[in-house]
């Protein structure tokens, strides 16, 4: 079998470009994802029906639902509808974060209650209002419990990024099929779009290991 | 300084306390003995309303606890409470751990928050290790780190839910001592324990509770050399 290195050669900058947009996308859910996942999880353990059953549905969609569906139905319908018009790289922001803020949003209420009672209790014991035990005592160690599985989170999404692709999003898997299409070839451009992805998801792991280490400070 | 009234306390179908009237002196030292299911701890969470109150009332300096008009927060500023699994902030260090609700409750500065809590930690002892962090501290190191931060809102009482069960026999002296101290500076203090010893020496008045009622009160050495009801002797027979 020969292997046509001319093919990587010439969609290389293409890669790049890629890659650079399945960065920028990922970065973008999860910042997101954490933000609203944050408020996601408050408004999961609220103790009012009413006020939680909104969230818990809102997770069981997310959740319940596979992604790609999500992204045809924001890309197709419901962001047309709500603004008119949208791009792929907008439809797929907003699908990745809204969809990984579900996930986050369960990673931070497991986090914030496997916090032990009594650390509430002391500190209310001691006068402190609600905002202040949630701010000072429950959220640095839960949020800090919560890395390991927010790390696991982030190497999903950016893996699920590459859906983007089928809504011609121009991402990495967008010019890996480019490639395969202009020279109707599917060894190089896949192989290289899987390598480029696996730097991207080790690199990603090293920085959260690292992170894990550096916070290992009780 | 402490005034309960007909206090009731339910979990579901379950009483737990079902009708508790006590008064608490300044200064006074009051030790609540009883076996495990007595209730003896939820009457303690429930004088600074860690637990909610089903019925009745608790006043405290003169402001009813119970009435939901009060500033819950300000009013348990002014209750010390002690805990049996000492509930220290793990992330925060032991000098961090007694600031923390003077910065955030009292609203001092930072430097006066230190040097208070550096002061409270002269007392208890533990000076050396306002640096470290609670995981590095043995059991009995802990409860007089708790003892301090508890110290720090300078509260009016200061409640003890069995403070030394969960240490090694080799540290209950350290944190009974301070507690002793504590005493004799004239702190008005509520102790639930299995020390029948540290209920004896320094204990005004000793309460015996039993499946949610105060069955007999007492001054300790009466108590516990003629005690009055059946179910007191019966208890007092399997303890002392």
């Amino acid at each position: 079998m020969d292997f046509r290195f001319d093919i990587i050669t010439e969609y290389f900058p293409f890669f790049m470009k890629g890659m650079g947009l399945t960065i920028l996308m990922s970065v973008v859910g999860v910042l997101m994802g954490c933000i609203l996942g944050f408020f996601i999880a408050l408004g999961k353990m609220s103790r009012t029906l009413i006020v939680r059953l909104p969230f818990v549905w809102y997770i069981n969609f997310l959740r319940g639902t596979p992604l790609l569906v999500q992204l045809f139905l924001f890309h197709f319908a419901v962001l047309p509808s709500i603004f008119g018009e949208t791009t792929p790289v907008i439809s797929v922001m907003v699908t990745l974060s809204l969809n990984s803020s579900a996930y986050v949003a369960e990673i931070f209420r497991a986090g914030l209650q496997s916090i032990d009672k009594g650390q509430a209790e002391a500190a209310h014991s001691l006068g402190m209002n609600k905002y202040q035990v949630m701010r000072h005592v429950l959220l640095p160690q839960a949020f800090k419990r919560s890395i390991p599985p927010l790390g696991n989170e982030f190497i999903v999404l950016l893996k699920d990024s590459s859906l983007g692709a089928m809504i011609a999003a121009q991402e990495l898997l967008y010019w890996g099929r480019a490639a395969s299409g202009q020279y109707l070839r599917v060894w190089e451009p896949y192989l290289m779009v899987a390598l480029m992805y696996l730097i991207l998801t080790l690199t990603l792991t090293y920085l959260l290991n690292y992170l894990e280490r550096r916070l290992d400070v009780k | 300084m402490i005034s309960v009234r007909h206090l009731k306390k339910s979990f579901g179908d379950l009483d737990v306390l079902k009708d508790i009237n006590v008064d608490i002196a300044q200064k006074e030292v009051v030790v609540v003995i009883g076996p495990s299911g007595s209730g003896k701890s939820t009457f303690l969470r429930c004088l600074n309303l860690i637990e909610s109150v089903t019925d009745g009332t608790v006043t405290i300096d003169g402001e009813e606890l119970t009435d939901k008009k009060v500033d819950i927060n300000k009013l348990r500023a002014e209750v010390g409470m002690v805990f049996q699994q000492f509930n220290l902030f793990p992330h925060k260090t032991v000098l961090e751990n007694i600031t923390l609700p003077i910065i955030t409750v009292k609203k001092w500065n930072k430097q006066d928050a230190e040097k208070k809590a550096k002061d409270l930690l002269e007392k208890v002892g533990l000076l050396d290790k306002a640096d470290v962090y609670p995981e590095s501290l043995s059991g009995g190191q802990k409860q007089r780190v708790a003892i301090a931060r508890a110290l720090g809102m300078e509260p009016k009482v200061m409640l003890f839910d069995e403070p030394t069960s969960a240490l090694d026999p080799e540290m209950v002296g350290e944190v009974l001592g301070v507690m002793k101290q504590l005493a004799e500076e004239g702190m008005t203090m509520v102790v639930v324990t299995h020390e029948m010893g540290f209920a004896r020496e320094v204990g005004d008045r000793v309460i015996f509770m039993d499946e949610g009622y105060v069955i007999e009160e007492n001054e300790p050495k009466q108590l516990f050399e003629n005690p009055q009801h059946e179910r007191t002797q019966s208890f007092l027979s399997k303890v002392l």
